[in-house]
């Protein structure tokens, strides 16, 4: 439902009703096949929301050129006709599908649900109205949105990078960052948005790829690059790219004159005033939760943090304050894609736990007419011809493609549509099949990508195999490109429907491949991820084994005393522990690890040995790995000699214990970064700028005297727990920057501990005396990861974390179908996102185990056994590890091999197709004889 | 009359044969001579594909994935 | 509450890459979505950013 707000709901969680507003479009989806004539016709102008005001739309748009669904809109408040009745009108005259209706009205659906998900998102401040560093005056002066435009190639400049003033090209850019955020005078926002660092340094990455030369300087306060992988794409972007970093606050920004240039004043690491000219300077704008977001919050009655999110648990970051009632993404803080996509999934789990006994009620499976079994008849293609409006018909002569396709060999029947895809064609299509007995499809119309599934299940519906119909895609391959060339765009148009004909002629009747599925997960690991996991399994009904290497369930939660924000991990660890060890659909493995896995999704046979030797075979369809992580034992600043030197985790303990050198010390110095960030463990641990800042916040508050100092590289107090950071100052807390080539040295001084480090600000090297260094040391792979990851074939990376399928999209998922990842096993994060993130993958595994079989497309390797001799040559070049080799003909016979395919693991790519010599293995749906087949006809004039 | 070439381009459904569409979408316009093959992986295309399009008289072979 | 009958229907308010994951776990594990936009299409802001960290990838 789009153009839809929610804006009222009833009812309790598990049966509620909302109230949804959806606002008139003025074009009718069903007939709208976005050909665009309308907006090409419309005379009025505006700015582009999506492209941040650098470029215009019309009154009647897409949002965008891939929109889903691709349907126009009429802007009713800038266009002409709906503003002054009679007006107008150019876009209903134009449109041959007679979408437009001037007379739309609003509705309002009353619609019954068991559960609300929240994921309305963020808007980018604004930083007009406080004209930041001159935005909305100086006209380069742009948001990082806008120039995330400008450097698109469906952007305003299809990609060039020129001065918006005066269209002179780029040659020096400077972002600035933190606009928005951290910053409590100019914007009221004092959190972190936690994204702006990574897309300044990725858009000055770009820009730099797109003009040659490119100087680009990033202006920042701390570089905050704690997610997977980010900090070794900030040392490519110093290192390769050549992009400069400058720490300091900005005091300035003007133009230079009539010349459009501007000039930045600051204030450099060596106390030095320096003053630069830049063509263009970027504003690295934050995240803030959108005025209609908090009217919603304020509708739904759900509770807000003091920065405007979403107030959740750590232990259940998806859940509102109201019950039935979930958020995901930057609702509840602001945060990047993954994390985005992780509690989407998550909500998804939080709502299957809570509607589970309900699954599947209210959907439905389609049923179609019995097959018809074509293998012993002769082709009988029918060819239906697309105009798609004037889209295909305003540039192809159809009438001749029509004429020309009825002479192709085996054509029997040939029709043109004025939309192929509409629904009465549709019936229309299957009408004719069953009436003029036909038995192979062609359509002549737009891209398979896009329609191809739904021709196929107009092929099912007429008792058809659905793999028995081609496309042409002459449009976006023909008429569009070819606009200005009308008699050579019909010429071409005959070529794809005489190749599309001939390929078809030898298309087989093919059948998906159908999967059993075990319905039990397994959950290795049983830390905080590991146990939410299972437990959400378990709740949402499926069977679940739950394998722990340890006598103890609770992995490194067990160390930890409170969350960011405040929440006693003990008790709610604890609590979690009671209801996995009492819920009767976990199965708990303690003091157990897995030694062998054989299977594939849906069905996974792995073995789990005990300490005591024996051995037990676990079936499962879906696996969750959170083994967790290790903490860095240091060896660094003296930590073997001296005693008071001691790791985060000893000093909590110590603190928690009141230890008596804890107590009466005075002196405290932290020292961040101890194994992170540096040669072969370039990667942010993530947790431990917070966690030291709220050690030092305990110190101070309970003896304000002490002297407490933190000495970082940069200050990661990301998102809402920029707050730690600022009652951390205010309570005196002394933050001192150290770089990468300058460490502290630490060294004991008779009762004392010396601390040297160089200081920022007094230029020259400060001793500091301690009475005791806590070393915030790094979160470590756990070292039987690799291992683990063999069995199940899913890779760890270079830091030896196990690496998701898709860094953004599929930050749960593993590329090895049914596996996935959670906690610390996957990267070093702080509890709440490893528990999305567990919830995430409980979500993912559950849209396996709630079927009863999985289908998978037939477009999948095929041996022909007349060929193979088994040379085994595709086995290496398979990327899925789906061809194994096999014997052939009895044991012990004179060893006659061939390969054989799994079907569940084949994605159908054909690299064994193109690299078999003996044409042994083909891809079904796509064979030597298919392909061959068009190339001929591509070639036969 | 102007030579005017022929060019088989297998296009990987993923990548390619995407581009494709969307060159369309954005109305781009470029030579009529190219005939494109869907494949569902440039890796699918064998080399006898090749040898069969230029023996068949294309003047052009392109695999892209 | 106890007594209150469920439903196996589901309304997901946002369509950018958060709600559109969510919709489609959803759906995907037996449950009827609804997925209410603002606008006039789904993709959010995703959609709007060029490339993404780490691979420059196409954001579409």
């Amino acid at each position: 439902m789009t153009l839809s707000e929610v804006v009222k709901v009833d009812g309790v969680a598990g049966n509620f009703s909302v109230t949804v507003k959806e606002s008139p479009r003025y074009v009718d989806m069903e007939k709208c096949i976005a050909c665009g004539a309308c907006s090409e016709k419309c005379p009025k102008k505006v700015d582009s929301e999506y492209d941040a005001g650098t470029g215009k739309r019309k009154a009647i748009y897409v949002k965008y050129a891939q929109a889903v669904p691709l349907k126009y809109q009429i802007d009713a408040a800038s266009c002409i006709r709906l503003q002054k009745p009679g007006a107008c009108g150019f876009c209903e005259k134009v449109c041959d599908a007679g979408a437009i209706n001037f007379d739309d009205k609003e509705k309002v659906h009353l619609i019954n649900v068991g559960a609300v998900v929240l994921a309305p998102g963020f808007e980018v401040f604004d930083p007009k109205p406080a004209g930041v560093w001159g935005y909305g005056v100086h006209k380069n002066v742009i948001t990082s949105l806008q120039l995330e435009r400008y450097l698109s190639a469906s952007g305003p400049t299809e990609g060039h990078l020129i001065r918006p003033s005066d269209g002179k090209a780029v040659n020096k850019v400077a972002f600035l960052q933190c606009v928005g955020s951290r910053d409590e005078n100019l914007c009221g926002n004092g959190y972190c948005s936690s994204v702006c660092c990574m897309y300044a340094i990725k858009e000055a990455v770009i820009a730099k790829d797109h003009v040659p030369g490119l100087h680009t300087s990033i202006f920042y306060m701390d570089m905050r690059t704690h997610g997977k992988e980010f900090d070794q794409y900030l040392e490519r972007a110093k290192e390769d790219a050549g992009v400069r970093f400058v720490r300091c606050r900005i005091a300035g920004v003007e133009t230079d004159g009539e010349s459009g240039d501007l000039r930045l004043r600051y204030v450099n690491e060596n106390g030095r005033q320096i003053e630069e000219f830049y063509d263009m300077v970027v504003l690295s704008v934050g995240l803030q939760t959108p005025k209609h977001v908090l009217e919603l919050a304020h509708t739904l009655d759900i509770k807000l943090t003091a920065d405007n999110f979403a107030a959740t648990s750590d232990f259940a970051p998806v859940q509102t304050s109201r019950e039935g009632i979930y958020t995901c993404g930057a609702i509840a803080g602001p945060k990047d894609i993954p994390q985005s996509v992780v509690e989407g999934s998550a909500a998804a789990a939080a709502v299957a736990d809570l509607l589970a006994p309900v699954r599947h009620e209210l959907t439905s499976v389609a049923t179609f007419p019995e097959e018809k079994d074509i293998s012993q008849e002769e082709p009988r293609i029918g060819v239906f011809i697309c105009h798609c409006g004037s889209n295909i018909a305003g540039v192809v002569d159809v009438k001749a493609v029509e004429e020309y396709a009825a002479t192709l060999p085996d054509v029997v029947y040939v029709e043109r549509n004025l939309f192929s895809c509409s629904q009465d064609t549709q019936e229309m299509i299957v009408k004719r099949i069953r009436e003029q007995d036909l038995n192979r499809i062609v359509i002549a119309a737009c891209t398979p990508r896009t329609h191809e599934p739904l021709f196929r299940e107009t092929l099912k519906a007429a008792g058809l195999n659905e793999y028995l119909v081609e496309m042409a895609n002459i449009r976006n391959h023909n008429s569009w490109v070819h606009s200005k060339d009308p008699q050579a765009a019909t010429a071409k148009a005959k070529d794809l429907v005489r190749m599309a004909a001939a390929k078809v002629t030898f298309g087989d009747s093919l059948k998906p491949i159908s999967v059993p599925i075990t319905q039990k997960g397994l959950v290795i690991g049983g830390g905080v991820a590991g146990m939410t996991s299972a437990l959400n399994l378990a709740k949402q009904g499926f069977e679940v084994h739950l394998v722990e290497k340890t006598d103890t369930l609770g992995g490194n939660a067990l160390n930890l005393k409170h969350t960011w924000a405040g929440e006693h991990v003990p008790t709610q660890v604890a609590k979690l522990i009671d209801k996995v060890i009492w819920n009767d659909r976990i199965i708990i493995h303690k003091e157990c690890v897995v030694t062998a896995v054989d299977g594939f999704v849906g069905n996974f046979r792995s073995t789990v040995t005990g300490k005591d030797g024996i051995a037990k075979v676990i079936e499962h369809g879906a696996g969750v790995v959170a083994i967790g992580g290790d903490a860095y034992i240091p060896s660094e600043y003296n930590y073997n000699s001296i005693t008071r030197v001691v790791t985060a985790v000893q000093f909590d303990k110590l603190f928690e214990l009141k230890e008596k050198h804890v107590k009466q010390a005075k002196r405290f110095v932290f020292i961040q970064c101890v194994g992170s960030r540096e040669s072969d463990h370039m990667y942010c641990s993530k947790v431990c700028c917070t966690h030291s800042v709220q050690s030092a916040i305990a110190l101070k508050k309970e003896n304000p005297e002490r002297n407490v100092y933190i000495l970082y590289r940069d200050m990661r107090t990301y998102a809402q727990r920029e707050a730690l950071f600022k009652q951390a100052r205010k309570l005196g807390v002394i933050f001192i920057n150290y770089e990468l080539h300058g460490k502290p040295k630490v060294t004991e001084v008779g009762n004392d501990i010396q601390v040297e480090v160089w200081d920022h600000v007094l230029h020259r090297p400060l001793q500091i005396a301690a009475d005791m260094v806590i070393l915030a040391t790094a979160i470590r792979p756990k070292e039987d990861a690799a291992d683990l990851g063999k069995l199940y074939k899913v890779p760890v990376d270079a830091n030896g974390f196990f690496q998701e399928a898709h860094a953004k999209l599929r930050p749960v998922d593993f590329s090895t179908d049914g596996m996935f990842v959670a906690g610390l096993a996957h990267y070093p994060k702080p509890v709440e996102e490893s528990v999305a993130q567990a919830l995430a993958a409980s979500a993912r595994a559950a849209t396996l185990l709630s079927k009863t079989q999985v289908s998978l497309d037939a477009v999948k390797a095929t041996v022909d056994e007349t060929y193979c001799d088994g040379c085994a040559l595709c086995v290496d070049v398979c990327p899925y590890n789906a061809i194994s080799l096999i014997e052939k003909g009895p044991a012990g016979a004179d060893g006659k091999r061939a390969i054989q395919v799994n079907k569940a693991q084949c994605k159908g790519c054909g690299l064994c197709q193109g690299t078999c010599p003996k044409r042994g293995v083909y891809v079904s749906g796509f064979t030597m004889k298919q392909i061959s087949a068009q190339i001929q006809a591509a070639l036969a004039v | 009359m102007s030579f005017e070439p022929k060019i088989v381009a297998f296009c990987c459904n993923w990548c390619s044969y995407a581009a494709a569409d969307l060159a369309g979408t954005a109305r781009m316009q470029y030579p009529h001579n190219v005939r494109i093959i869907r494949v569902m992986c440039s890796g699918m295309v064998h080399p006898e594909f090749v040898m069969d399009a230029l023996s068949q008289g294309a003047d052009g072979v392109m695999v892209l994935g | 509450m106890l007594d209150t009958k469920k439903v196996g229907s589901v309304m997901i308010v946002g369509g950018g890459v958060t709600g559109m994951q969510a919709a489609l776990d959803l759906a995907d594990s037996g449950y009827y979505v609804y997925l209410v936009e603002k606008s006039g299409a789904i993709g959010g802001a995703m959609a709007q950013l060029d490339k993404t960290f780490p691979t420059n990838d196409c954001s579409m």
